[in-house]
């Protein structure tokens, strides 16, 4: 079975790092990490993700314009966005169904098997390539 | 159950001046605090008018003296100072004294004119009611001292919890991304590590529960910090009572607790944010059964009522309820073992719990009164006599929410 793409987008360093290892090791995924919020679409271009995980407050970025622009681009708008933000809590976020301009979000901290269920969960039936 | 007059409830000057952490109810309270201070101008006429009166007395009290009525005063003294010490006898006092003024102006005015309405009486009656004057005039005083005080502990509530929420948002966001880091690392490495002898993965678990701690203390300020608008939807209040016991139904299973309900089914649909009040009963359902243990009892009322006197009605800004206004009142009961005296005045702070090292966080109860202050009513908590403690909500019937700019430009009172 073929890899599932993940292309995490965050400033934190350490978050990027450690949270590509578990996918990786535990997850069956390619993961590819930006921290520059900047350069996240022309990464999203050239890695062609099948989800992407995007931090919403980086300081060279904002995380829901970003997401507006990945929406707007005729070759990454099937991408299924998730947004991970530290803005708000666990409680607030309601499972699934609350959404940030239409996409999903996690609050930080969040355990990393959420986040692999939610790789299962939106990145299971896309086909991006 | 039937409309019982209440009584009045228990005095918690604090209770209707812990706002929000919202700038619009601190500049509100500011304004509260500023008129206090400056004093309103009908008690400043009345306070004018009992101060000339008191001045003019003084003049006109030693001449009435003359006429041996020395005794009489002296023993008028003690009911006088009484009369006063009773705040709402204040301006009875006040009015006693004005009319020694017009008593004593009105014999002397007939000695030096020889009129011919002079009786003994006057003079009996006169010192005795301006000692009253004055008694009077020292109540009032005092009356507004102890109002300016009040505001003046209300702002400072206000402007520290002001502030906290300001901090919240940002310390939530500097705080949960280096958890993350750390909860992600420790998930790598007990995946890693899943052989490891049982002290490391003890360890890594400990790590991974510690971030959880951090997490939830975080979380709550942050929700703190949020409660700001509201939902608003027509509500009824039973049911939302039976859909907040359904989610603490697994606590109260496990703790064997019994639910006594006696809910009035002619509450009138009230105006509410129906999450936000589930989520106060959650808090306050939760509360209970961590203060019982096992096998206690939990009694829930609901009732329709009519506000008497109390802390937080009257016609002043920050009053709630309008002396005689119709209120729905929820109050629960559990029979655990109460809130020791000492704490009684602090269950509202921010952060201050009594429940073990990562059980509580401490702002429940913050939370709580936050959302209910918004939704224009007053909770406060207390002690029954036959032991336990008694959480009692005041809701209005006709809500209208306490929107900073509406917070801001009330002008009742």
């Amino acid at each position: 079975m073929q890899k599932r793409r993940i292309l995490l987008v965050d400033d934190e360093v350490g978050i990027t790092r450690a949270l590509a290892l578990y996918l990786q090791e535990n997850g069956d995924c390619e993961v590819r990490v930006e921290n520059a919020g900047s350069r996240a679409l022309e990464t999203a271009h050239e890695f062609r993700p099948d989800l992407i995980f995007l931090d919403l407050v980086m300081p060279d970025a904002d995380g829901s314009a970003l997401a507006a622009a990945i929406k707007s681009d005729p070759k990454l708008n099937a991408t299924p966005i998730i947004f991970l933000t530290a803005l708000v809590s666990q409680r607030e976020t309601g499972g699934s169904a609350k959404q940030i301009g239409g996409h999903p979000f996690l609050a930080k901290p969040v355990d990393p098997d959420i986040v692999l269920s939610y790789i299962d969960k939106y990145a299971g039936n896309h086909v991006g390539r | 159950m039937s409309a019982a007059a209440l009584s009045a409830p228990p005095h918690n000057a604090k209770v209707h001046g812990r706002g929000s952490a919202q700038s619009g109810r601190a500049r509100a309270s500011v304004i509260a605090a500023l008129q206090v201070h400056s004093v309103p101008p009908r008690a400043l006429v009345l306070s004018l008018l009992a101060m000339a009166a008191a001045i003019a007395s003084t003049v006109l009290w030693p001449w009435a003296l003359l006429d041996h009525q020395m005794l009489a005063s002296v023993l008028a003294l003690l009911p006088a100072l009484l009369l006063a010490h009773y705040r709402k006898w204040t301006r009875v006092a006040l009015l006693l004294g004005l009319g020694a003024v017009v008593l004593c102006t009105l014999h002397l005015a007939s000695n030096y004119f020889r009129l011919s309405f002079e009786s003994p009486y006057v003079l009996v009656v006169a010192p005795y009611l301006a000692i009253a004057l004055g008694a009077g005039w020292f109540g009032e005083i005092r009356r507004y001292k102890a109002e300016l005080r009040v505001a003046q502990l209300q702002l400072i509530q206000t402007e520290k919890l002001d502030s906290l929420g300001r901090m919240a948002a940002g310390i939530a966001h500097e705080v949960k991304n280096p958890l993350m880091t750390i909860l992600t690392g420790v998930k790598v490495l007990s995946k890693r590590l899943a052989n490891a002898d049982e002290t490391t993965r003890t360890l890594l678990a400990d790590m991974t529960a510690a971030v959880g701690r951090a997490d939830k203390i975080i979380s709550g300020l942050l929700s703190y910090s949020r409660e700001r608008e509201l939902d608003l939807g027509q509500v009824d209040l039973n049911a939302t009572i039976d859909a907040s016991l359904l989610l603490v139904k697994h606590e109260l299973e496990k703790e064997r607790i019994q639910i006594v309900k006696d809910l009035d089914s002619s509450l009138p649909k009230l105006q509410l944010d129906q999450f936000k009040i589930q989520q106060v009963f959650v808090n306050l359902l939760t509360n209970a059964v961590h203060a019982m243990g096992q096998d206690g009892e939990i009694d829930i009322r609901t009732s329709l009522a009519t506000m008497a006197d109390g802390a937080y009605v009257g016609h002043r800004h920050e009053d709630r309820f309008t002396p005689q206004e119709r209120v729905v009142i929820v109050q629960i009961d559990d029979s655990g073992p109460g809130i020791p005296e000492e704490n009684l005045g602090k269950v509202f702070d921010p952060f201050f719990t009594t429940k073990p090292t990562g059980i509580g966080t401490g702002l429940g109860l913050s939370v709580c009164q936050q959302i209910i202050e918004m939704h224009g009513g007053a909770i406060e908590i207390g002690n029954r006599a036959e032991g336990g403690a008694r959480v009692t909500i005041f809701f209005k019937i006709e809500t209208r929410e306490y929107s900073d700019a509406e917070a801001t430009n009330s002008t009742r009172g």
